[in-house]
């Protein structure tokens, strides 16, 4: 699709795709700062700094921001991942000065009212205990710190709740003032506009803006692993859970598009991009043929954390009622070892590449998951991050996807998370 | 409208390269009568095979071709959506009409969704949110209405369950009659004719009619905690019947509760909850209006040692409707809301399609989206302060706590 892209003399880069016939514009800023450039006693900041910019600053009073996307009847969030933090509002087309407006104040005006700072503490602590409340969340969040022991993907970007309750607005200013910045952002419009008027109006809303000096470059590297790590967590809950992550390179590999095809053998495709796919449960799967298809398990999900650095390749399960974690660990491990040693099927493989090819269109769904495409495209490498990678999946190697489990599905470089439901007393 | 009776809606929408569609029958809680949990049971194995294909067979043919295909049980409705491109579009309704008219109901497929219920009860039953609001439902449509029950039915009913009641059920109640299929995307005239109303009109005739959906019984306001104590936070829950959509009351009433607990970060319940006292992450109203009924419902996540603040200020922001009801701005912010969200609320295929079904099942007319601002502009202030007054109060509420709080006696 026709897009514009073009840098600023201050580094924010700007990436347009103009669609003519439709009359939203979702506009969204993603900041190359997340959980991974955290250190440890403020994990969390980066999120915590997200809340912050929904309270106004410059000419933005506090539920300013709320106050117009509503009147417009817009839709606005934010996201804060590992590696990036993307903000977005979708309005109509016709009001583009306004989101631009709110983006350039976000980037460096921001208030951190002392009061208001401290009335979010608890808010923050509210979302993490919310989250506290599901099994799934304290199985992923031992996983990620049983995998990553010296990179900061040991935490998960919610942060713990001790450095929540003890971060100071200095700290939190600080982290702001460090990373939002026009040389460490990317701008990108979707909708209805004209690429030359909004080129212009973009200018006049962000090239007065300062850059700092760029962000030190990320000196943590996560050393290898030797020998597997497991953790057992008991706790009330309502079902057994499995989770194993094994360590896979980094987003823009050479090994990542065969990594998708492996993934997509072992338990469909549901898009790169969270959120498109919503119930959706892919069936047509090895693993869901050898788990769910035979009752050991009620659900079970693959995917490939795509990072900036090297992440993981996560198999979750939730094992079915009176079945142990022994049975379906032997299950998984056979599986794995057919793939590393078995090359797949050439329909099998035509299946995953028809599969990721026809969710490449299902994100393309309106101009916000366009946004939120290129956005993340843009926090891990670049806008087309998606489409080079969709070239390069059409020409792996039905025996690559092979090699690649031989190389990385390793027992001895993975972790696994087991966990134990017990009874809950009322 | 289709020879068969089925309707089918579509709109063109060329700059989403792909045909999103959604769709129901009149197959949902309502139609299973006193059989509970069937109508939950039928809809999960519509995927379970069919009798030309097996249910990986039939997994390996949608997935091969990158379509995607769901059904889900509801207290009217069966309903589908899915996902396909142009090309594949004809195949894929085909899948969908081969589902819905000759499922298999394998054996194998009935054993797995039972034990796919179970453990759903036991998730659910450890979830502080879906439990608060699941017996919220239960105390609004009281006597085991189809609005209020589980839709899984019991675990003891799940059990008893055989495949002669799935069949039974499927045989008289899925059929064209009531079926909407409304499609958006990369489509055409052409492509409709040929490839979603040729392979849809093949579906067979069900044995029974539309059932009729009876009114909600009366809701007696209660009180109920579910202790958890292994949870970190409390769930919150407050609700009450409330209109059915196509009520008078209906307009007035959406524009009260965007205003009360969903406009900018939750209305004035969030701006109270959540910016000003930092008590709740998520604190929101929501408003569900069906053909017979509908409920007014609120949910706030709090810590448990502020579970007394947060019902007090809920309190005070529903007795303030009364001593101070929204004024002339709020409602203007409201309206505008309204009228602007159309252009960004329809920007997806789903979107759309789901609209377009909306419309279709209500019976709004298919010029709905064109009246829809002067129906805004229309609602008078007043108005809009009388429904919040009458429906939003906390002697006509139930209200749920599921969480770590013990027995406690709550009020509102």
């Amino acid at each position: 699709m026709p897009t514009h892209v073009e840098t600023l003399e201050n580094g924010l880069k700007v990436v347009l795709r103009p669609i003519p016939d439709t009359k939203a514009l979702s506009t969204w800023v993603v900041y190359r700062i997340g959980s991974r450039n955290e250190v440890p006693g403020m994990t969390g900041s980066t999120h915590w700094v997200e809340h912050m910019l929904f309270k106004g600053g410059g000419k933005l009073g506090k539920g300013d921001i709320d106050k117009i996307i509503s009147r417009l009847g817009g839709k606005m969030n934010a996201f804060t991942d590992t590696d990036y933090t993307m903000y977005f509002e979708t309005i109509p087309a016709t009001a583009m000065d306004t989101a631009l407006m709110i983006e350039s104040e976000r980037m460096r005006n921001a208030a951190f009212d002392p009061k208001e700072v401290e009335a979010e503490r608890t808010v923050v602590i509210s979302e993490r205990e919310g989250a506290e409340n599901q099994p799934e969340f304290a199985v992923e969040e031992e996983l990620w710190g049983l995998a990553f022991h010296v990179h900061p993907y040991h935490w998960t970007p919610i942060g713990y709740k001790q450095d929540l309750a003890a971060l100071d607005r200095d700290s939190l200013y600080r982290h702001y003032l460090r990373y939002y910045a026009p040389n460490n952002a990317s701008l990108i419009l979707v909708g209805g506009f004209d690429p030359a008027v909004a080129m212009q109006r973009i200018r006049e809303a962000f090239a007065p803006l300062r850059p700092e000096s760029p962000p030190d470059p990320m000196r943590l590297t996560e050393p290898e692993q030797h020998g597997e790590r497991r953790s057992d967590l008991v706790r009330p809950g309502p079902a057994d859970l499995l989770e194993m992550g094994w360590h896979i390179p980094a987003a823009g590999h050479e090994d990542m598009p065969a990594l998708i095809l492996l993934s997509t053998i072992l338990g469909g495709w549901r898009g790169l991009v969270p959120f498109a796919s919503g119930d959706w449960r892919p069936r047509s799967n090895r693993l869901y043929r050898a788990l769910v298809d035979t009752k050991l398990a009620t659900d079970v999900g693959v995917r490939p954390e795509m990072k900036i650095d090297p992440g993981l390749l996560i198999v979750n399960v939730t094992l079915a009622k009176g079945v142990s974690h022994q049975r379906v660990e032997a299950v998984l491990d056979r599986e794995i070892a057919k793939l590393a040693s078995t090359v797949p099927a050439k329909a099998e493989i035509d299946r995953a590449r028809r599969q990721f090819h026809s969710w490449a269109r299902y994100e393309r769904d309106g101009v916000t998951f366009q946004g939120m495409s290129l956005s993340v495209g843009e926090g891990l490498a670049s806008w087309d991050f998606g489409d080079r990678l969709r070239a390069k999946v059409v020409k792996v190697r039905p025996e690559r996807v092979r090699e690649v489990a031989k190389s990385y599905l390793i027992r001895d470089r993975r972790s696994v998370v087991r966990f134990h439901a017990q009874e809950a007393t009322t | 409208m289709l020879g068969n009776g089925a309707v089918l809606v579509s709109f063109a929408l060329p700059s989403n390269p792909f045909v999103a569609f959604r769709g129901s029958i009149p197959a949902g809680m309502v139609a299973e009568g006193d059989a509970y949990g069937v109508a939950e049971f039928t809809s999960r194995l519509l995927l379970g095979g069919t009798r030309r294909l097996s249910a990986a067979k039939l997994a390996d043919r949608l997935e091969g071709i990158g379509a995607t295909l769901e059904f889900h049980n509801g207290e009217e409705l069966l309903s589908f959506h899915g996902r396909c491109t142009r090309e594949t579009t004809r195949e894929t309704i085909r899948i969908l009409v081969d589902c819905l008219s000759t499922p298999a109901f394998p054996l194998r497929e009935i054993d797995r969704v039972r034990g796919e219920l179970w453990n759903d009860f036991r998730i659910e039953a450890d979830d502080t949110q879906l439990r608060a609001m699941r017996e919220l439902g239960r105390l609004v449509f009281p006597k085991d209405h189809p609005y209020g029950r589980d839709p899984k039915g019991g675990e003891e009913g799940i059990r008893r369950i055989r495949r002669r009641d799935i069949v039974a059920f499927h045989e008289a109640h899925v059929g064209p009659e009531g079926l909407i299929l409304a499609a958006t995307g990369d489509l055409d005239r052409e492509l409709v004719e040929t490839s979603i109303a040729e392979p849809l009109s093949r579906l067979d005739t069900s044995e029974d009619g539309i059932p009729a959906i009876l009114p909600p019984p009366p809701h007696r306001p209660r009180r109920v905690t579910i202790p958890m104590p292994h949870k970190t936070q409390a769930d919150i829950a407050i609700g009450a019947p409330t209109v059915p959509r196509r009520h008078e009351d209906y307009y007035a009433l959406n524009l009260a509760n965007l205003l009360f607990g969903r406009i900018g970060l939750y209305g004035r319940l969030g701006r109270n909850l959540r910016d000003e006292q930092g008590l709740a992450y998520y604190a929101f109203t929501s408003l569900e209006a069906r053909t017979a009924g509908g409920m007014w419902s609120l949910q706030a996540g709090v810590n448990p040692a502020n579970l007394g603040r947060a019902v007090q200020s809920i309190r005070a922001e529903l007795d303030r409707l009364q001593s101070e009801p929204f004024h002339s701005d709020e409602v203007g912010d409201g309206k505008e809301n309204q009228v602007g969200s159309l252009i960004v609320s329809l920007e997806r295929n789903a979107e759309v399609a789901a609209e377009l079904h909306h419309m279709e099942y209500y019976g709004l007319g298919m010029g709905f989206l064109e009246r829809y601002a002067d129906i805004v502009h229309e609602l008078r202030e007043d108005r809009i302060r009388e429904v919040a007054m009458k429906y939003f109060t906390a002697s006509g509420s139930s209200m749920v706590v599921a969480g770590p709080v013990g027995r406690m006696r709550l009020s509102l």
